[in-house]
């Protein structure tokens, strides 16, 4: 059977639902801090995270790479700014999706609303799951559990923002891995 | 010196305007030009952006966060600080330009480039363009952001506006004379 995610994309491949595509170089923003962005970004090529500063400190909230989906949730869902910064790890290649494009496309049809409420149900486990990675004490369970997750995210992702994802410094995480 | 804040802001985004528009044009240049050096120790114009890209991977979030969080609404007059109006001051171009020493992890000299410097450098002044604009809706005086020299100095976000803006006038200066070099 098909995920639920997967039928999602499909269905907006197939109605060539995409506002735009744009390309951002290495270490440029797709969104800033402070800015509203509601747009649902699909990578179709590279990687991007997902930060927020907090006291000079990058705290990293989320991963993305080739065929992920990305979006700063909370201004999806609000409307309103918020403090996420959406950066490019590498050249990166998305496209664009507006939230008004997508929530038409979904009234439009009931499958699609079904569809949609599952992807968010999807959403909201996979939330908890990382709710767990970050009350999970001990730094060797918490990069288990999120190898076993989600293997190709260390084919993807440097090593220094798996560590701050993982909430351990780079000295830490390259130690567990050798051990 | 106090000045209007709509001013400062209004000059800094024309400048950011006007890199935007030369850097473009310089994706016509072929990679020999924008590579080429006079000597060891000069920059070639791929170097000079490059060491712009490098402060602007520092300034541009600090900046970003700093105007969120800032609980000073905008005020008619930005009043420049001491530390802020020196920085300003060394860093506008003169009519005979003066050198400066480059801290050396912004010193990209031999790194190997290509256009993608360019691109890099354009996304950057877009999101220079934003933050610009944003800022005319904070305090520029009482709003402060970190530096990229010293974790304990701040700046008001005027004068960091006009260090950036200013620092990156004063090298477009340098990309054009290392490009006229170029083909001499």
């Amino acid at each position: 059977m098909k995920n639920p995610f997967q039928e999602l994309i499909e269905g907006i491949e197939q109605d060539e639902l995409w506002d735009s595509k744009v390309e951002i170089a290495r270490n440029g923003y797709l969104k800033l801090a402070g800015e509203i962005d509601t747009n649902i970004y699909f990578i179709v090529e590279g990687s991007v995270r997902v930060y927020v500063l907090e006291a000079d400190e990058e705290l990293t909230i989320r991963l993305g790479y080739k065929n992920n989906i990305i979006a700063s949730i909370d201004s999806f869902v609000t409307e309103r700014p918020s403090d996420l910064f959406i950066q490019a790890i590498r050249k990166t290649q998305v496209k664009v999706l507006k939230k008004a494009s997508f929530l038409e496309w979904v009234n439009a049809s009931k499958d699609r609303m079904v569809l949609w409420r599952q992807n968010l149900e999807l959403l909201v486990v996979q939330q908890m799951e990382r709710e767990r990675d970050i009350l999970t004490s001990s730094p060797v369970e918490r990069y288990h559990r999120v190898l076993g997750r989600s293997p190709q995210l260390f084919q993807e992702i440097p090593d220094k923002y798996i560590a701050s994802y993982l909430r351990m410094s780079p000295e830490t995480l390259s130690r567990i891995k050798k051990s | 010196m106090k000045q209007n804040s709509n001013h400062l802001i209004n000059q800094l985004i024309k400048l950011t305007e006007t890199f935007i528009y030369e850097v473009e044009h310089l994706k016509g240049e072929s990679l020999a030009h924008l590579n080429y050096k006079q000597d060891k120790s000069t920059w070639s114009v791929l170097e000079t952006l490059e060491h712009l890209n490098l402060y602007g991977d520092f300034y541009i979030p600090e900046i970003s966060k700093r105007i969120q969080d800032s609980t000073f609404p905008v005020k008619e007059n930005f009043k420049a600080g001491v530390l802020g109006g020196y920085f300003v001051k060394i860093l506008k171009p003169r009519e005979k330009l003066n050198t400066m020493k480059t801290l050396k992890d912004k010193n990209p000299n031999g790194s190997k480039l290509d256009t993608y410097t360019l691109d890099r450098f354009l996304n950057q002044q877009q999101d220079m363009l934003k933050l610009l604009e944003r800022s005319k809706k904070v305090d520029l005086t009482k709003t402060k952001t970190a530096i990229s020299i010293s974790k304990r100095i701040k700046l008001r976000l005027g004068d960091t506006l006009g260090v950036v803006v200013f620092h990156n006038e004063r090298h477009m200066e340098q990309v054009k004379r290392a490009l006229k070099q170029s083909k001499a």
